[in-house]
């Protein structure tokens, strides 16, 4: 009984209904104790110009930098965050705030004018955190597997948030000619979580233009071919393999798929020497990625990519026996569920599956329909890997003596 | 009865869905349903209110290491979580998981209500964790200053990692003795906050496991006094506190919050934490305050004339601004179910009824300039315990 309770429950995990075009995703949530808001504006890497890397990143500062003070005063929090596709805001308040909270943030994006003290201010921060960030590994790796998997000259292959060079090349009169441009209404769409009032969500329409959301349209991806090798002066290698999807995708089949086949490879009594292992699967409007990293001693790197690649193949080579992945399963529900425990990670969740497949209204998972086969298939669904090594590789080139990466 | 959600105490969105204490039945838990149904997932909190043998201070944590392990096994074969804590009231335990799973994170708590069959490795890694949670509070600074001022404060509250002669005990000692010293079906509480109701709840737990009869030797603790020690720290560091068993704890965490405030303004080079401390040995309001050493003379003087300070620029506004803060952080916390779990046992642990966090936020809107004068004046009139940590100096001749 207990268990069905349970399996009745996850249907609850509907989002409000919603119209195909509404930009503001209303999850009513009585039991919660606050309410988070996620703004997604879909400006980024896309619609920047050649030199000015990072100036929707540092406009999503500048912009919301003056009403920290006033969200201080309500025990507001923002948390601004840059994705390749979008900028998103993410405000958590009390249920008798949040409006206030919520609408101070979309009239700071819409309505105000940059102040040129804040974008100062918040220029000379960004540069130093990203000179910060520019010199750890997992920064690097990054960098390396989105110039890998997008190509080295497309918008989404370099860094979303820009680099320490480029942001602080960037002018006051910039960011305020780029905030009127590019942070537009058309663009922007809005999910709101907890013990809210529909009506007064859904007045938030306001802000927002009808119609679909905006994109700036992009070329065609060009991953590499061959694996990717790039030198860094550290004691441990990092291992990167990344799998492109297509837009018809089962995105829920591949989340479990990258955890098992992370699980594969993770530091455990038989695995002592992997230092770190993670799985991703990001998504964008047309496909996405299922990206799984792993740290390893530099001399094992090549086996473990093998290794990597192959903890992915055995899914697609055989379906698993029905009890072997109820077990599975079993596992994964779990983790897919904590991942949506707090209100603002389920804002998250809504926001960004209305702005990558306009889906407003539709579950928060796609746990219940998961079988062996749909697993099955979706590993078999994949193409080869795009692989990426970052770490001590001396290869030493004929001519020159110095360390070469592999052709791309 | 406990409302759904702190939450809605102000907005009285929701039905109330829980859960009046049953009468205890002779080996039935206490247990609070605070019924959340936005995700399909419960947080299970369950506390044993128990202080530690006497003799054997870091009884209880040591158990929880050796439980640990296997409790993370556990649960990560339904994608779950487990957190074991040491309170000053209570041996806590918390799972999280999927709310179609109630019983087996049940099971899972159920097994721990019983001695550890501890090897001699399990035993060496627990005490080695020990070990350094107790190296932690005696050579890092901030967590020193707060453990010498418990230590002055409150010297029953004994710290959660023992101490190591107790520690010495507890490796020869029949863990089934100690475990019987603490184990009583009717201290055992459970806090359910997630996708789940009140009859599954109890369902699950279903009777509790008797109590032991073995029996430990009447011994003593010994703690080594804080004043040996030298913390490592790169700032001065001051604590104070006072006992304040009689204020009203409502009135006693906005006093807290507005000391907070006052002391942030005006130190704005030092970082400044406020405390309100509530455990079943009673209240205390404890200040740290870390600052640069060329700092620490202004900063003594700030912080020992604070009180008086605060009492002569205190106005209503501010108390009404300070009590909101207090409440929307509340909500904040707790926001995932394992917190709110945390929230509301945090009160039951105190031995207080299953409404008292609901009455708690619901007294924090209600006080008034008034209320805090009269904490203030508690506070002024009574002998605060001191700590201060002078800033280490690498080079003696700088």
């Amino acid at each position: 009984m207990i268990r069905i309770a349970g399996w009745m429950a996850l249907a609850a995990l509907l989002a409000a209904p919603a119209a195909a075009q509404d930009r503001v995703i209303v999850r009513a949530e009585p039991g919660t104790p606050v309410v988070a808001a996620e703004v997604l504006i879909a400006v980024g890497p896309a619609d920047e110009a050649e030199g000015k890397e990072g100036i929707t990143y540092l406009t999503a500062r500048a912009v919301t930098a003056p009403i920290v003070p006033l969200l201080d005063s309500l025990t507001a929090q923002l948390t601004v965050q840059q994705h390749k596709d979008a900028v998103s805001f993410t405000v958590i308040a009390a249920p008798d705030n949040w409006q206030e909270a919520t609408r101070t943030l979309l009239v700071a994006l819409f309505r105000d004018p940059v102040d040129s003290v804040a974008t100062v201010r918040q220029r000379t921060a960004t540069v130093a955190e990203l000179t910060a960030r520019e010199a750890s590994p997992a920064d690097a790796l990054a960098r390396q597997v989105d110039a890998a998997v997008f190509g080295e000259e497309h918008p989404w292959g370099r860094p979303a948030v820009g680099t320490a060079r480029s942001v602080g090349r960037i002018a006051v009169r910039e960011v305020d000619a780029f905030l009127r441009s590019a942070f537009t209404a058309d663009r922007a769409l809005v999910a709101i979580v907890g013990p809210v009032d529909r009506g007064a969500a859904q007045a938030l329409q306001a802000f927002m233009d009808p119609g679909p959301v905006r994109r700036t349209e992009l070329g065609p991806f060009e991953p590499a071919e061959e694996p990717v090798r790039r030198q860094y002066d550290a004691i441990t290698a990092w291992v990167a393999a990344v799998y492109p999807f297509g837009e018809d995708a089962d995105e829920e089949a591949l989340r479990m798929l990258a955890r098992l086949a992370v699980d594969h490879v993770a530091f455990g009594p038989l695995r002592p020497q992997v230092y770190d292992s993670r799985a991703e699967v990001v998504r964008h409007a047309g496909g996405g990625e299922l990206r799984l990293e792993m740290v390893v001693p530099p001399r094992e790197a090549e086996d473990w990519a093998e290794r990597l690649s192959a903890a992915v193949a055995q899914y697609a080579d055989e379906a698993l026996s029905e009890p072997m992945f109820a077990e599975r399963l079993r596992r994964y529900r779990g983790e897919r569920l904590l991942e949506l425990e707090s209100p603002e990670a389920r804002a998250r969740a809504l926001a960004r599956q209305a702005l990558v497949g306009g889906r407003a209204g539709t579950r928060l998972t796609e746990l219940d329909g998961l079988t062996a086969e749909r697993l099955h298939q979706a590993a078999r669904s994949l193409s080869d890997p795009v692989i990426v090594f970052l770490g001590p590789f001396v290869e030493e080139d004929e001519e020159g003596g110095g360390a070469t990466a592999a052709p791309r | 009865m406990l409302n759904l959600a702190l939450a809605l105490l102000s907005l009285a969105a929701a039905a109330p869905d829980t859960v009046p204490a049953l009468p205890p039945a002779a080996a039935q838990p206490a247990v609070v349903v605070l019924r959340q149904p936005a995700l399909p997932i419960v947080a299970l909190r369950m506390s044993l209110l128990a202080d530690d043998p006497p003799g054997y201070a870091g009884a209880g944590h040591l158990i929880q290491h050796l439980f640990l392990p296997r409790l993370e096994e556990r649960m990560a074969r339904v994608g779950g979580r487990v957190q074991a804590v040491r309170t000053s009231d209570a041996v806590v335990y918390t799972v999280v998981g999927p709310a179609s799973e109630l019983g087996y994170l049940a099971e899972t708590l159920r097994s721990v209500l019983r001695a550890p069959a501890a090897g001699t490795g399990e035993m060496l890694a627990a005490a080695a964790a020990l070990g350094q949670e107790r190296g932690a509070e005696r050579e890092i600074a901030p967590q020193y200053v707060r453990a010498a001022l418990r230590a002055g404060l409150f010297p029953d509250d004994l710290p959660a990692a023992g101490t190591e002669a107790a520690l010495a005990r507890l490796n020869t000692a029949p863990l089934d003795g100690v475990w019987a010293a603490m184990y009583r079906p009717d201290r055992v509480s459970i806090v359910a906050v997630g996708d789940v109701e009140i009859a599954g709840v109890r369902r699950a737990f279903g009777e509790l496991p008797a109590a032991g009869d073995a029996e430990l030797p009447p011994l003593a603790d010994t703690v080594r006094a804080f004043a040996a020690d030298t913390p490592q720290a790169t700032r001065g560091w001051f604590g104070r506190a006072w006992s304040a068993a009689e204020a009203d704890p409502a009135a006693l965490t906005v006093t807290a919050r507005l000391l907070r405030n006052h002391l942030r303004r005006r130190m704005t080079r030092s970082a400044v934490d406020v405390e309100h401390w509530w455990t079943h040995h009673g209240q205390a309001l404890a200040l740290v305050v870390a600052t640069p050493d060329s700092l620490v003379p202004v900063a003594r003087r700030t912080v020992e004339g604070s009180l008086a300070a605060l009492r002569e620029t205190l106005d209503e506004p501010l108390v009404r601004e300070a009590a909101g803060s207090v409440r929307r952080e509340m909500l904040f916390f707790a926001r995932t179910p394992e917190r709110m779990a945390d929230v509301l046992g945090a009160f039951a642990d105190r031995g207080e009824s299953a409404d008292a966090a609901q009455r708690f936020y619901a007294a924090v809107a209600e006080v008034t300039e008034a209320d805090v004068r009269v904490v203030l004046d508690l506070l002024l009139e009574a002998e605060p315990a001191v700590v201060y940590v002078a800033a280490q100096r690498l080079n003696p001749s700088d």
